[in-house]
């Protein structure tokens, strides 16, 4: 049961004196009042050490105060809180508002200029995951792929990137991140045949420090053919020459994907960052024979040269469109007796991997969904997964319609990122219960138009409970559910873990959750104006603590929606999927801070 | 195929090119001479009409023009075809239409290939005779 305050004194101690560093990130971070980055910490376990609400006194939880973003679509991410401003972001066009937490006025605002034909070339929802804050300034990614940096105090831009090229389908819809004096971004596009990759710049200057590509030659990936190890039969092995041309069919690894567009999360003591790729390209596997390498891969790169010290593809040659880019929790795991350090990652495959997150040794892979049914199981000694024929498009071949593949392409889970819990080991995971049919079929690349090849349809598992979603608690040292709470639709907010003993999270309909870490239980709910997509967060303010989330239907699941669709087939499937939708909730665009009533004071009852 | 069924099939191609006197009897694979296309119960065409079908879903027309071609930013191909001749098409297709933001689609393979067997679907959209949606062979 350790704690993992530790971090932040770590970094204080070790870290050399650079031109800029995240000196104050780290301190803000180290302090519960604030919500210094979106994750929560570097190790992304969006845990709280905020106890003044707890599960006693949560059912009395009410509106403090609310505010619109003046923007419609999918409201992805968070807000952050430094001290007396919360700093709040929309999506497309990316407007960033700086706001006095005492009387909710504005500081500043900046609203970029971006060319509207960026929408077109975004699949799935002009989503943007949030902002970063470093040495006193707040990073934006744009979906035109600038990335810029902004005076935390005035809002003036001190430095801009371009991080790639819409004319060529290349977008952003990820939350930059800092850590120590690097902000690290990455792409989109892996429905346009982008090639993917991680890019690290200076935080002070918005310099370029490295790019590490996801497919293609060994100098273009950051890779050591001797000293990047890989998972092989049972052990650490060096990945070798070649490693990822080796596995495409003549070019196609310049259109193969691998795009970054998830979360990222650090360890300042091995000085390493983890994330995890995205789809091979093209959605019809037969045009591209070979594992891919290295899209729906975790990596494990260091922070100063990019080089990878390790990584570990979880899907070879993908037929499903189980994209590896969901967070990467760090973790101190319990296994055997032993201590490990590790992260757990709740593919959208259907399986939770747990890894040594220094060695890359696998540890665990196990179904976080029982009625996952494309693989049986992954093989422990060389990690791959047993594929069953039967819900294999790449077996039966284009044209032809594969049903009741569990999961859907967008995955047990998706982006919507899980939390874990520092008091008993457990992560709380807001998962998708849905399936689908996949038909792939013949396409050709042309830059800047769609390049997929799978007409998909989308629908709740069947001979189950009916619903799209459960919410669940995972043991990450056994790899087993230990409690699943159904949801009538895909959970696709991110969950928020309080020392108070409380779980929350957000639900398609636009309930804001509060529930019991033992069991699920629900505490209590509000109904926002509209679905809710955005990770849910918590800060202090004057000496009481709130729980806020965006209220604004969208992404993925909420496509059909967001972008006016009615066809079933279209948004990558999930308009008819998720056409039920439309009977409880519509499009919004707000902030929603929650509080204690004025009259109850601080909590000092005993937690029950 | 029944006899009854490519009497059908006749008839309804016989109404629509009235100078075409298309009688097919046995040999259902081949489209008859004149025939644009061939079409069974709205949805099974020739090979080449659904190598047109493939290159429209590959290249992601619907995007602009709509999965039912019924338009969206892009025009009613239903309307379109009624008049565009097979010239007009084959330019209009190959150059596109850059003022209007239609891109030109005379570097993809797959439309070189079957531009013809496109304006054959399209032109059996337009004429009411095929479905909408997936297409099948037709044995």
């Amino acid at each position: 049961m350790k704690r993992q305050q530790c971090w932040v004194l770590l970094v204080a101690a070790s870290s050399t004196v650079t031109m800029a560093s995240a000196a104050d990130l780290e301190t803000y971070a180290s302090k519960p009042s604030n919500w210094a980055m979106q994750a929560g910490d570097y190790a992304n376990q969006r845990y709280s050490e905020l106890k003044q609400i707890n599960a006693s006194n949560v059912g009395r939880m009410q509106v403090a105060w609310t505010m619109s973003t003046g923007v419609l679509r999918g409201h992805e991410g968070s807000p952050l809180v430094i001290g007396d401003t919360m700093y709040i972001h929309t999506p497309f066009p990316n407007n960033v508002f700086a706001v006095n937490l005492k009387d909710q006025s504005y500081k500043w605002k900046y609203e970029p200029k971006q060319d509207t034909s960026v929408v077109p070339v975004m699949c799935c929802d002009t989503v943007n995951r949030g902002l970063a804050y470093g040495d006193g300034k707040i990073l934006l990614q744009q979906a035109d792929t600038t990335l810029v940096a902004l005076d935390a105090n005035t809002g003036k831009v001190l430095w801009s990137a371009k991080n790639g090229d819409p004319k060529i389908g290349e977008t952003n819809t990820n939350a930059p991140h800092v850590f120590k004096d690097t902000v690290i971004t990455g792409i989109s596009g892996g429905e346009f045949g982008v090639r993917g990759r991680l890019i690290a710049y200076d935080l002070a200057t918005g310099k370029r420090k490295w790019t590490a590509w996801s497919t293609g030659p060994d100098k273009d990936l950051l890779v050591d053919p001797a000293k990047t190890m890989t998972w092989t039969n049972g052990k650490m092995a060096p990945v070798g020459a070649d490693s990822s041309l080796k596995t495409w069919k003549g070019d196609q690894w310049k259109i193969g994907g691998g795009t970054t567009w998830g979360w990222f999360s650090y360890d300042p003591k091995l000085n390493l960052v983890y994330y995890g790729t995205g789809n091979p390209g093209t959605w019809n596997p037969s045009q591209r024979p070979g594992d891919n390498k290295w899209s729906m891969t975790i990596f494990a790169r260091d922070l100063n040269t990019g080089m990878a010290k390790w990584a570990f593809q979880m899907t070879p040659h993908d037929e499903w469109d189980f994209d590896g880019v969901n967070e990467m929790v760090l973790f101190t795991a319990n296994i055997g007796g032993k201590q490990i350090p590790a992260l757990v990652h709740f593919d959208r495959n259907g399986f939770a991997y747990t890894l040594n997150r220094d060695t890359g040794e696998l540890l665990v892979a196990q179904k976080y969904d029982p009625t996952v049914n494309w693989a049986t199981k992954v093989d422990m000694k060389t990690g791959r997964p047993v594929v069953d024929k039967k819900y294999s498009p790449a077996t039966s071949g284009p044209d032809v319609n594969v049903k009741d593949i569990c999961p859907a392409a967008l995955g047990t889970k998706d982006q919507q990122p899980a939390s874990y819990d520092r008091k008993n080991g457990l992560l709380y995971v807001p998962t998708n219960h849905v399936c689908m049919t996949y038909e792939p079929f013949q396409v050709e690349y042309t830059a800047g138009q769609p390049y997929v090849g799978a007409t998909l349809t989308m629908y709740p598992t069947p001979n189950s409970h009916g619903g799209m979603g459960n919410f669940i608690a995972w043991d990450p040292n056994q790899g087993k559910i230990v409690w699943s709470k159904p949801e009538r639709f895909s959970v696709w907010s991110g969950a928020l873990t309080t020392a108070g003993d409380v779980v929350f999270y957000g639900t398609l309909e636009g309930y804001l959750k509060a529930v019991s870490p033992k069991d699920g239980k629900e505490l209590w709910k509000f109904k926002t104006p509209s679905g809710i997509i955005g990770n849910v967060f918590t800060y202090e303010y004057g000496g009481k603590q709130y729980v806020g989330v965006y209220s604004g239907i969208g992404g993925w699941a909420g496509i059909g929606m967001a972008a006016g669709l009615t066809e079933s087939t279209e948004g990558l499937g999930a308009v008819g999927g998720y056409k039920d939708l439309a009977k409880y909730t519509t499009l919004g665009g707000s902030l929603f801070i929650f509080g204690l009533p004025e009259s109850s004071g601080s909590a000092t009852t005993a937690a029950k | 195929m029944s006899s009854a069924k490519v009497r059908m099939a006749t008839v309804a191609i016989g109404l629509l090119a009235l100078s075409i006197a298309a009688v097919c009897t046995s040999a259902s694979d081949a489209p008859a001479g004149g025939d644009l296309y061939q079409v069974k119960e709205g949805n099974k065409v020739d090979p080449k009409t659904l190598n047109g079908w493939k290159t429209w879903r590959a290249l992601a027309c619907e995007r602009c023009h709509g999965d039912q071609q019924q338009g969206l930013v892009g025009p009613s191909l239903l309307e379109s075809l009624k008049t565009l001749s097979k010239d007009d098409f084959h330019t209009t297709i190959m150059n596109g239409r850059p003022d209007k933001g239609m891109p030109p689609f005379n570097g993809s393979a797959m439309v070189n290939q079957n531009w013809e067997g496109l304006y054959a679907y399209l032109k059996g959209r337009s004429d009411g005779k095929i479905k909408p949606g997936h297409l099948y062979p037709m044995d």
